[in-house]
């Protein structure tokens, strides 16, 4: 069912407003196929209709399986490149002279809602390439968290199928991947700067022991998120950061309302938080 | 004492500006019709009529006041067929503007030098319309004022790209996906920026004083005398376009700390409530804008095409 321009910007302002994701016009087709499968099932027959829904009582578990929807669990290497580029062109290498001053040569990194390792792993690539120019001498750590051991473990072994990989430019596969049987492997020297643990980003008593990291990714999550948890977790997230340090989230997501402290940095294609 | 070294700095790149300028010998005019539409509305009493009249004389710039009047940027609650009309619209305060507006893309419009000249009208009109939505967001007195100048703050660049092509494709260059600013690359290589090479085109233009500060201090609004805040919407809105895909295809990378720069301290200031802008949804909608600032040039672009036919 085609969706109204009025009906798009209904849906995509109660969206943006309770999960913090907003909606570009370019993905009002996308949004319409998906809205399309939930209104299936949950028996709805109009878009009204199926506004009406998200703001009954029964609206904040319908929004969760419409996120679902929407953000596919899917996730691949070197999905938000802007954000890469913006990394290496200056976020990195600022960092670096500042750490450089002062003499303390260790890089902390964190994924946080780390699925199956490809933000991690991409990560990884990519200071690799650095180390011996930009990094050399330097220590890496990079830390990926899940709350779901399944993609825990899929995430230490590994191993990723060609939709995973399709992203990675020629010169990063040639050098880390390896191909068998058609699964992807990574190469050890990849995996040897990521450790993954599992984590609740709710449980306060384990997320002040995530200390000192310059970066901190945390995509398609928080949109998951009550306003006063995404709070408490986006707190914790800037605590855990170095006083110069970033913080990213998805591509069309918004911490506007949940977080003052955070300032907007831009680049082009994206913005990231500075502490 | 720093303030007294930029002023000096200033001047010699103004002279080293009015130098490169007044070396070229066929630099565009303003058409014919542009500038008795200027005359005209000089006088007192003049009719709309008159203007219009006298605009029909240029199917050109008739077809470019029509498709701009008429574009999602001006937003009419329905659409203009007439010039008349559209000048009624726009009330004769704004139709200087737009007659300027338009003739600028006469003077440089078939020319192309170190990038698609669409791509430079994209990024102009693009500033011109978030200036004229932050304008309206901090309720500035005079919104066509931002819009226009949106458009007309990259002059210098146009030049630079047309008559000094080699040079200037050196600095892009130089620049190129590295975070350095353009204005500093200028300055290193020629000894002066584009923002003085545009006001000394905008004072051969005889553009009003205003305008010819905002060219000039587009990238440093704190130092604006006239109009500050006129300097501040556009450096902002600049920015923003630059980071937001309005940028050239990509001629500097462009990279800032909103709560750090001048231009938002100097829009704070004389607009508190800006502390409330949510800026995340303002870059989302701008990308959302995109296309509408695109078919606006194509859409002046093609009637010009269509008027000359």
């Amino acid at each position: 069912m085609p969706i109204s321009d009025n009906d798009f910007i209904q849906l995509r302002d109660f969206i943006y407003n309770i999960c913090g994701m907003y909606f570009h016009t370019t993905k009002k087709y996308f949004l319409e196929s998906r809205l399309a499968r939930r209104m299936e099932v949950t028996g709805t027959k109009s878009h009204p209709e199926y506004y009406q829904l998200l703001r009954s009582p029964r609206g904040a578990e319908e929004l969760k399986y419409l996120m679902d929807e929407i953000t596919t669990n899917e996730t691949y290497f070197f999905r938000n490149v802007p954000q890469l580029t913006a990394l290496e062109t200056k976020l990195l290498p600022e960092i670096v002279e500042t750490k450089n001053k002062m003499g303390f040569r260790k890089l902390r990194i964190w994924s946080a809602g780390s699925s199956s390792g490809e933000e991690a792993y991409t990560m990884s690539m990519m200071l690799l390439e650095k180390r011996s120019t930009l990094l050399k001498d330097w220590i890496i750590e990079i830390v990926g968290t899940d709350i779901n051991e399944t993609v825990i473990s899929q995430a230490k072994e590994g191993i990723y199928n060609a939709y995973s990989v399709r992203n990675i430019p020629d010169v990063y596969k040639r050098k880390y991947i390896k191909e068998e049987n058609g699964k992807f492997l990574l190469s050890p020297e990849v995996k040897k700067f990521v450790t993954f643990n599992k984590l609740n980003l709710y449980e306060d008593s384990k997320m002040i022991f995530m200390k000192s990291f310059d970066f901190i990714f945390c995509a398609n999550v928080l949109i998951y998120f009550d306003t006063a948890s995404k709070s408490k977790v986006v707190q914790h997230f800037y605590n855990n950061l170095q006083p110069y340090g970033y913080f990213f989230v998805g591509q069309s997501e918004s911490l506007h309302g949940v977080n003052d402290k955070f300032k907007t940095v831009h680049f082009p294609g994206g913005f990231t938080y500075k502490k | 004492m720093t303030q007294k070294v930029n002023i000096m700095d200033k001047h010699a790149m103004i002279k080293r500006a009015e130098d490169l300028v007044g070396t070229i010998e066929d630099l565009p005019t303003i058409p014919v019709v542009a500038t008795q539409v200027l005359l005209l509305l000089d006088k007192p009493e003049v009719r709309i009529e008159e203007v219009a009249d006298l605009m029909l004389t240029d199917q050109v710039m008739t077809a470019r006041v029509m498709k701009m009047v008429n574009s999602p940027v001006f937003k009419p609650s329905h659409e203009i067929t007439s010039l008349r009309l559209a000048l009624v619209y726009l009330g004769l305060k704004h139709i200087r503007e737009v007659a300027l507006t338009t003739s600028l893309i006469d003077a440089f419009g078939s020319d192309t030098g170190n990038f698609d000249i669409s791509a430079f009208w994209e990024h102009s009109f693009g500033v011109g319309m978030v200036s004229k939505i932050i304008a309206g967001k901090i309720g500035y007195n005079d919104i066509e004022k931002a819009y226009i100048g949106g458009i007309i703050h990259d002059l210098g660049v146009v030049f630079l790209s047309q008559y000094q092509r080699e040079e200037f494709q050196a600095i892009l260059d130089s620049i190129k996906d590295k975070p350095i600013k353009l204005v500093d690359a200028e300055i290193e290589r020629m000894g002066t920026t584009h923002c003085e090479i545009g006001l000394c085109m905008a004072r051969k233009w005889n553009f009003p004083e205003a305008y010819c500060e905002l060219i000039s201090y587009h990238h440093a609004p704190t130092e604006a005398t006239i109009d500050p805040v006129l300097c501040a919407i556009v450096n902002l809105s600049d920015l923003f376009c630059s980071v937001r895909g309005l940028n050239y295809g990509g001629m500097e990378w462009v990279s800032f700390n909103l709560v750090e720069e001048e231009a938002w301290q100097i829009l704070r200031k004389a607009a508190p409530n800006l502390a409330n802008l949510d800026v995340e949804r303002f870059c989302y909608e701008l990308d959302d804008a995109i296309p509408d600032v695109k078919a606006l040039v194509s859409s002046i672009f093609n009637s010009y095409e269509q008027a000359v036919d």
